[in-house]
């Protein structure tokens, strides 16, 4: 479970974040929306520990970043904004790299490896060195060291930027059964349709504050429109915006 | 434990994977054997051979025995000069003018003015000219004593003190050339050896946006300094130990006993060398590690650390200027190692003692880089600069 309290952050005299709180619970797959600039990337780095809150805190499974990050991040599995692949190594050697930091070993994390290698579906490219992967080979690349420890709570900042259709379904269906399992997932995207049919709840954020929150068919009503994007724009473009 | 061999052994991966960057690692060591073989083979055909000098003469006609001993001294007129060297001896253009009243003058005994014109300052030729004038001077010599023999005098008389010459340079001295250069060499190769990997690992994992991911990892930023930090020091040591390698084995191709000269690394020299080398290989590789670290990319901190890879051959230099050095250029990090390569070379004994201060300090030093650099990882500029 995520929970984030009140968080303030400001770079100089930008307002990254002025008091954001939202709570992903475990079972769900909550979709973080926001324009460009809105301070997501920001918050979803508050909670990797990268960068210190002014103000606020942000809960790992009852754990506060600011106070225990490598403990916070032990619970985490993150597929960041920008990532990049090793490319010296081969797709086995990068997912075991990433287990053994998480304190894997011996035939436990030979066992987590090959089991995640043959959920992505990722036996032809797993002994190939990454270089010269398409993206749809790197996101799986970077989804299985993400996961491979089995995390409570997965953080995914725009996964789905720049793959096509047949990746972007094999991750919708991989966060399905990931759910179902009762981890706690969070999604940052652009991408209205997506959220609309991955996302039980939503969390719009605008000027760093949250600006509604609910499930995809809430956020419609309460902006009185019928599709998400509609209801998206009005809620961060309108000055009488909803209240949340 | 465990986190830091899995993140060490993923460094050693990516380095010797890279094979370009290990070549241009250890072309170094390649290089060293190479350039200390050709410069010493060129010193020592200085210091044994007499080249032939060209000097223009005025009245050769007046002194053929002046010229014939002058010939014996490979100091010939320049009417002999080969072709491919003519143009380069007329630039010199050094003059001795023998006058015409010569023979006549020699004959009556009266003082003989020859004029010896020479650019002075010219550094080139000043081996020329200081040969020239000690074969003129030989001759004038030989001609005196004959003289004062003739006149039944003991030349005895002419030398009432002498000055007796000892030489106190230790046999290997006549080496120290040699030396020196395997010295400066050995430094360069602790320097530049592990240079790639440290830049790679570091400013080439941030430009290629993996260094987010580690550091979102459970895992301190002191073990993936020091994973990075072995990895290229591994590296500097590999090169550190071919460069020792090979030189020993080039030189013994060189016949040294021309100049006098012996240069034996036995056993002791070698493992002594290691001794105080290995802690500048890992003090290279965190001073790289640090600036690296902080540049944007791969390019800029290639920039930065032209400046740092000054040091060794800079140090050095600097040192042989002082003349009198104080305590402490023994125990700081480069000067200390110079300074005690440089005595271990001259077979001057090892001062155990700076050796041991100078590792100390060295070893502090790397600490406190590699405590500052993940440190500053954890900074939220370096964060905040990676996207």
């Amino acid at each position: 479970m995520i929970e984030v309290n009140n968080l303030q952050k400001n770079f100089g005299k930008i307002h990254a974040l002025s008091g954001l709180s939202f709570t992903a619970k475990d079972g769900e797959i909550t979709g973080i929306l926001g324009p460009n600039g809105a301070g997501k990337t920001t918050c979803l780095r508050m909670l990797y520990g990268l960068l210190k809150a002014d103000q606020g805190s942000a809960l790992i499974d009852g754990i506060n970043v600011a106070e225990q990050p490598l403990q916070v991040r032990a619970r985490l599995g993150i597929f960041p904004d920008k990532f990049g692949l090793y490319e010296r190594l081969t797709a086995y050697e990068q997912i075991d790299y990433f287990a053994s930091i998480h304190g894997m070993q011996g035939a436990s994390k030979k066992h987590a490896i090959e089991q995640i290698i043959e959920e992505l579906e990722m036996n032809e490219i797993a002994y190939r060195r990454t270089r010269g992967f398409s993206q749809g080979q790197r996101m799986k690349v970077t989804l299985a060291q993400a996961l491979v420890h089995q995390p409570q709570n997965f953080v995914l900042d725009e996964p789905t930027r720049g793959l096509d259709v047949m990746s972007t379904r094999i991750l919708r269906r991989y966060l399905a059964k990931f759910k179902a399992k009762g981890h706690c997932i969070l999604f940052s995207s652009h991408v209205m349709q997506e959220v609309a049919a991955l996302c039980d709840r939503v969390i719009i954020v605008a000027n760093g504050k949250l600006a509604a929150e609910g499930t995809p068919q809430q956020l419609c009503d309460l902006a009185g429109e019928t599709q998400l994007e509609e209801a998206f724009v009005k809620i961060i473009g309108s000055d009488e915006g909803v209240a949340a | 434990m465990n986190q830091f061999i899995a993140l060490y052994k993923k460094e050693l991966k990516e380095a010797f994977r890279d094979k370009r960057a290990i070549l241009a690692a250890l072309l170094m060591a390649f290089m060293a054997p190479v350039m200390i073989f050709g410069i010493s083979k060129f010193a020592i055909k200085e210091a044994v051979e007499k080249p032939p000098i060209y000097v223009s003469i005025q009245g050769a006609a007046f002194a053929p025995k002046l010229l014939t001993h002058l010939k014996r001294d490979h100091i010939l007129p320049l009417t002999a000069v080969p072709k491919t060297d003519r143009a380069l001896w007329q630039k010199r253009n050094m003059q001795l003018i023998i006058p015409t009243t010569y023979a006549d003058d020699l004959l009556a005994g009266k003082p003989i003015k020859l004029i010896f014109k020479a650019d002075y300052s010219e550094q080139a030729l000043s081996t020329p000219i200081r040969r020239i004038k000690q074969s003129v001077q030989y001759f004038s010599r030989l001609i005196g004593y004959k003289r004062i023999v003739m006149r039944g005098i003991d030349t005895r008389l002419l030398n009432p003190v002498q000055l007796e010459q000892q030489d106190t340079a230790v046999p290997n001295n006549n080496a120290k050339f040699i030396s020196m250069m395997l010295g400066l060499y050995l430094l360069m190769a602790a320097f530049m050896s592990g240079l790639s990997v440290a830049i790679d690992s570091s400013a080439g994992e941030r430009e290629r946006n993996v260094l987010e991911m580690l550091l979102c990892q459970p895992v301190s930023t002191t073990k993936i300094v020091l994973a990075k930090l072995c990895c290229a020091s591994l590296i500097a040591v590999i090169g550190v130990v071919l460069t020792l390698t090979l030189t020993t084995f080039a030189v013994s191709f060189i016949d040294l006993t021309k100049i006098g000269a012996t240069f034996n690394v036995d056993a002791f020299t070698i493992s002594t060398l290691l001794l105080i080398l290995l802690p500048i290989c890992f003090f290279s590789s965190s001073l790289q590690l640090f600036f690296s670290f902080q540049a944007k990319s791969f390019k800029e901190a290639q920039s930065m650390m032209s400046m740092v890879i000054v040091l060794p051959a800079l140090v050095p230099l600097m040192l042989t200027f002082i003349d009198n050095k104080p305590v402490w250029l023994n125990w700081v990090p480069i000067s200390g190692q110079s300074l005690l390569m440089e005595h271990l070379f001259k077979q001057m004994p090892v001062s155990w003692l700076a050796l041991l201060v100078t590792t100390l300090l060295t070893v502090m030093i790397t600490l406190a880089l590699v405590w500052l650099t993940a440190y500053k990882l954890k900074s939220e500029k370096i964060v905040l600069s990676l996207s």
